[in-house]
């Protein structure tokens, strides 16, 4: 079984932040829970901090 | 299937390696090399008549995997009946040594001498043109359902375990007894859909097969026990194939109660072994306007199981660089146009590994396959398209990254070596091209000069104005051409440049259009299960992760880059990302484009930086 972390997301298309689910060598589309939008940027916590 | 098997293993041009497995397979089409590893059998089976004299003195007695250890074999066996070849097979985990002094039975009473202890796996090597891929299903074990009693009570046993109960050639050779008493059932239960249509356990489809075969068997009961009362606990009957609706009505007829509604709730009544299933049946309204909660007493409980893709999928996927969909089956080239064809040139799939399908489905398509197959190596040359990388060996510097991220395996490479693309199996994505940092792929018909050329052109003349667009030429561009043979509405100001697939869209390319003045760019392309290049989209979401980061480093709005997937039939969704691109493109400020286009400059590298500063001294 992949074990999974969670992470930071951020829609670049509304700003929505958000966290989920992060597994090892997943494979999927992400959208955002928001807007659909799948510009979906992985925030580094340097990032996410800003 | 037995006299299938039988007359594919007598024909001249096949040759049938049983008990063998597929260790490797390289090349590519017309050109696979596949080695096999032949599993030794420590009985030669051109010797052995099955006579069975090594059975009846065999010692070790183990559960028969082939009656899903309802009975027991010996540690020499014929796997099933109608074996091809119809041979023992010794199985040595299980056999109390390969010292004749230990055991050594079976080798004493074989007249025919077939018995071998000191066999070994075998290698072997074949070339071949085409290769179908038809590794079959695994079945969804219900240990994990455990609200069932699977694990717990002796008469619930699953559609696999009745079917081996009913057989003829079954453990109780066909007489329909429970496994607590052995007395036949009278009243039996099947509940569907277990292991299938759950989202909660990571099995959100539907194993397509199973409520035809919970019919069958009722009807299979009705047949043979007029007597016995069928239950069948559902959610919904998926029976849509030719006769299936009628065999679901006779199933009505003989008698079968079919009940709306998946059991809660599975108890042991620890005298009689039988088992109390609460279940809401959602058919029926209860006084109160709620569904009818309903108990049934039952001597034998059927779990109809699902089905899983096999355990070997991701071996064979990673062999033969194919890939998978959402639910873990193989996903074939296109879904309609190309349904038995892999992604990778030469490959084809028939049967379950593909996506759950009944028998009839599974031979059609291993028709098609064959056909599909035989095709390709009777034509005896292959046309492909002249979208293909190219590798200039002089700029390469030898760093391997394109092979490391080509989908289909089409460039080798070496430590040391100059990579290599096979044009053959190169399909034409551009992910070589788009990752290659030193220049040296050039992409036919779709080159890095060609492409920076449209950028220039597009943005040549008020940038500000317009909407960059990359668009990907399977799924997003005709995304863009279906909203417009549809008529549908949107902002006028974006303008789209084709690649292949958004994976040929360069850093350099995305930063080129900002240095150009474009206040937003997009790049799109297919979703990810419809990628027409195995999962070369991936590099793209890399790719726009990385530039997103760079842009924020160079005080550049990361906002300004986007990226959708837009299928080909989401015309809707194109007009609605352009109308979206507008009015991002609208909050963009000129003293924003023109830092953007100061900022993201190419910085000179060191080495040329020194190059100047000595032309500067000298």
């Amino acid at each position: 079984m992949a074990t999974a972390t969670t992470g930071n997301f951020r829609c670049m298309m509304c700003g929505h932040d958000y966290t989920d689910k992060v597994e090892k060598g997943e494979d999927r589309e992400r959208s955002c829970p928001k807007c659909r939008s799948n510009s979906i940027r992985h925030m580094k916590k340097k990032a996410a901090d800003k | 299937m037995g006299p299938k098997a039988i007359d594919a293993g007598r024909h001249p041009n096949i040759e049938l390696l049983t008990y063998s497995e597929v260790e490797e397979v390289s090349g590519y089409v017309g050109n696979f090399v596949a080695t096999i590893r032949k599993k030794a059998r420590y009985v030669d089976h051109t010797l052995c008549n099955a006579c069975e004299e090594c059975v009846k003195v065999c010692p070790v007695s183990k559960p028969d995997e082939y009656q899903m250890g309802l009975s027991s074999r010996r540690a020499i066996y014929i796997p099933f009946p109608q074996a091809v070849p119809c041979s023992y097979i010794l199985n040595m985990d299980d056999c109390l040594g390969n010292n004749p002094i230990a055991c050594g039975k079976c080798a004493d009473v074989c007249e025919k001498k077939a018995i071998n202890y000191d066999d070994e796996d075998e290698l072997v090597v074949r070339e071949v043109g085409a290769v179908i891929v038809a590794i079959g299903l695994d079945v969804y074990d219900p240990t994990e359902m455990d609200e069932y009693g699977y694990t717990r009570h002796a008469n619930v046993i699953t559609s696999m375990e009745f079917e081996r109960l009913i057989c003829a050639g079954g453990p109780t050779a066909g007489h329909f007894v429970r496994p607590s008493d052995h007395e036949r059932p009278k009243r039996i239960g099947f509940i569907q859909c277990v292991g299938s249509r759950n989202p909660k356990i990571g099995r959100p489809y539907c194993s397509n097969i199973c409520c035809m075969n919970t019919i069958k068997d009722t009807l299979l009961l009705a047949d043979h026990y007029p007597d016995t009362e069928n239950f069948v606990f559902y959610q919904d009957i998926r029976a849509f194939g030719k006769s299936f609706e009628d065999m679901f009505q006779r199933s009505k007829e003989t008698g079968t109660r079919y009940i709306r509604g998946l059991p809660g709730d599975v108890e042991e009544d620890p005298e009689t072994g039988n088992l109390v299933v609460t279940v809401e049946n959602t058919t029926q309204r209860g006084g109160n306007g709620r569904s009818g909660l309903e108990r049934y007493e039952l001597d034998m409980l059927v779990l109809s199981v699902g089905v899983i893709p096999p355990k070997d999928l991701a071996k064979i996927s990673g062999m033969l660089t194919l890939s998978k969909t959402s639910d873990g089956f193989f996903m074939e080239s296109h879904p309609k146009l190309k349904p038995v064809d892999a992604p990778t040139r030469g490959v084809f799939f028939a049967g379950f590994c593909e996506s759950p399908k009944d028998i009839k489905d599974s031979v059609c398509q291993a028709g098609a396959a064959s056909s599909r197959a035989g095709a390709l190596l009777n034509a005896g040359q292959i046309q492909i398209e002249a979208i293909t990388s190219r590798i200039d060996e002089i700029e390469c510097k030898k760093c391997g990254l394109c092979a490391k991220i080509c989908p289909y395996g089409a460039i080798t490479w070496q430590k040391g070596e100059v990579a290599t693309v096979i044009e053959a199996a190169c399909a034409g994505c551009g992910s070589c091209g788009a990752t290659c940092q030193f220049g040296a792929i050039t992409m036919r018909h779709f080159t890095d000069d060609q492409l920076l050329a449209q950028v220039r052109a597009i943005l040549a003349r008020k940038p500000e104005d317009k909407v960059f667009v990359f668009a990907c030429n399977w799924c997003s561009y005709a995304g863009g051409d279906m909203a417009g043979i549809s008529r549908i509405k949107y902002s006028a100001s974006n303008r789209v440049v084709r690649t292949m697939c958004s994976a040929r869209v360069s850093e350099d390319m995305v930063l080129e259009a900002f240095r150009c003045g474009a206040p937003v760019v997009l790049v799109s392309g297919c979703h990810y299960a419809d990628c027409h290049y195995i999962n070369a989209n991936r590099q793209t979401v890399v790719r726009v992760q990385r530039l997103w980061d760079k842009l924020e480093k160079a005080g550049v709005r990361p906002e300004r880059l986007q990226l959708e997937w837009i299928s080909a039939a989401e015309g809707q969704k194109f007009a609605k990302v352009m109308n979206q691109m507008e009015e991002l493109r609208k909050t963009v400020t000129i003293k924003e484009i023109e830092h953007g286009r100061e900022a993201l400059k190419p910085k000179p590298k060191k080495a040329a930086k020194k190059k100047e500063a000595a032309a500067t001294a000298g």
